[in-house]
């Protein structure tokens, strides 16, 4: 590697020499190291020479443009902007932040998930009301089930029973006892 | 993702038509117009609630009648009132029918007690408060007519001649009109007009 230091102080080259065979030698070590750079695979080492050639080779071509970032930098890049826009941490705070990606892949499940809850309520109160409509369209409630005038079954009363209110008492209480049973164990009871 | 915005399509579409058919089936059922096979509302049903009172009212009557058996007239008569005082769901038709008869009878109980203003205010009472002509309102009239008649004994024993008369006049009065109902009535059950 002395050799890279006589490189950099020697004195420059005319511009129509030709080049010498250790000149071609560095250039295309250079170039391949240059290359390897471009492709993500820098060396570990390299002379400090060969460092400050490759900044410069590097600055130029960024400066020229059509530099593309790596998948990931662009990705980070894109979500930390979107982040940002609709007012969440930035790339700073990454821990509980969830991908945007992630978000989008279960956006549209949620969205289902949700309405078919939704759907399935609406179902299952259709579903509970039934019950009730079935006696309604079979027939109205029996008239012994409802509460009515108890004419029809005393009758008129006589001058000689006017105080006879004990037994007719007893004539109603069983009858609408009758009534009431009769709804209660019968499905239409169930309200 | 694709096949998950089709889920999330499938299952909106499927909300919409839920919502649109249950609005539809809860809008046919509330037109407003009375369905021919309509279900009894729960007040219009028996209840426990008029069972309860009705049980009461039995037992007072019950109780009523040992007192009398006894001739305990003025337990009797206690155990008659308490029966006025008997909660019963609003609305219930047997409520007024229990009532008036309990009123018929609590009357004919303070004219064997010689209580006849008493006994003509339960009856006026009972008359008054009714909402629709029944047996029961009929027998009021009947209690009516007899209470008027036992004013006009006492007139009578009291050498009131003519106001006795006038009781007697308007017993009759009390009598008829609990005739006329009981006619407007038993013609109505058996289907007239």
């Amino acid at each position: 590697m002395a050799n890279d230091d006589d490189i950099l102080t020697s004195p420059v080259p005319e511009p129509d020499a030709e080049a010498t065979a250790a000149e071609r030698a560095h250039a295309k070590t250079f170039a391949d190291l240059v290359d390897k750079t471009l492709s993500g695979r820098t060396p570990p080492a390299m002379s400090a020479d060969d460092r400050a050639l490759l900044e410069v080779a590097t600055v130029i071509r960024a400066a020229s443009g059509n530099v593309p970032l790596a998948p990931g930098k662009q990705r980070s890049i894109v979500e930390d902007a979107l982040r940002q826009a609709i007012g969440g941490p930035s790339t700073s705070m990454p821990s509980g932040v969830t991908p945007i990606a992630s978000r989008r892949r279960w956006l549209p499940w949620t969205v289902a998930a949700g309405s078919s809850l939704v759907a399935a309520a609406a179902l299952a109160m259709l579903w509970l009301r039934a019950p009730e409509r079935a006696p309604m369209a079979a027939a109205a409630a029996p008239a012994t089930w409802k509460s009515r005038p108890a004419d029809p079954l005393i009758g008129p009363i006589a001058r000689e029973h006017a105080g006879d209110a004990s037994s007719r008492i007893d004539y109603i209480f069983a009858d609408r006892m009758d009534g009431y049973r009769d709804r209660r164990l019968s499905r239409g009871g169930k309200r | 993702m694709k096949y998950g915005w089709h889920a999330a399509a499938f299952a909106v579409l499927l909300t919409i038509a839920n919502v649109v058919f249950y609005v539809g089936s809860r809008g046919g059922a509330s037109t407003g117009q009375p369905s021919v096979t309509r279900v009894a509302e729960p007040d219009e049903v028996i209840g426990q609630e008029l069972m309860m009172a009705l049980a009461q009212a039995k037992n007072f009557h019950h109780k009523a009648k040992v007192y009398m058996t006894d001739g305990n007239l003025a337990e009797a008569t206690t155990a008659v009132r308490q029966i006025l005082s008997l909660r019963f769901p609003p609305n219930t038709p047997e409520a007024d029918d229990v009532r008036n008869d309990a009123r018929a009878l609590l009357a004919k109980l303070l004219i064997s007690q010689n209580q006849l203003e008493e006994a003509m205010r339960t009856v006026d009472e009972g008359i008054a408060q009714s909402p629709r002509e029944s047996f029961f309102v009929a027998n009021l009239y009947t209690v009516q007519g007899e209470i008027h008649e036992a004013r006009a004994l006492a007139l009578d024993t009291g050498g009131e001649q003519a106001k006795a008369a006038e009781e007697r006049r308007s017993a009759i009065t009390s009598y008829d009109k609990s005739i006329k109902i009981n006619e407007v009535l038993q013609k109505k059950l058996m289907g007239g007009k």
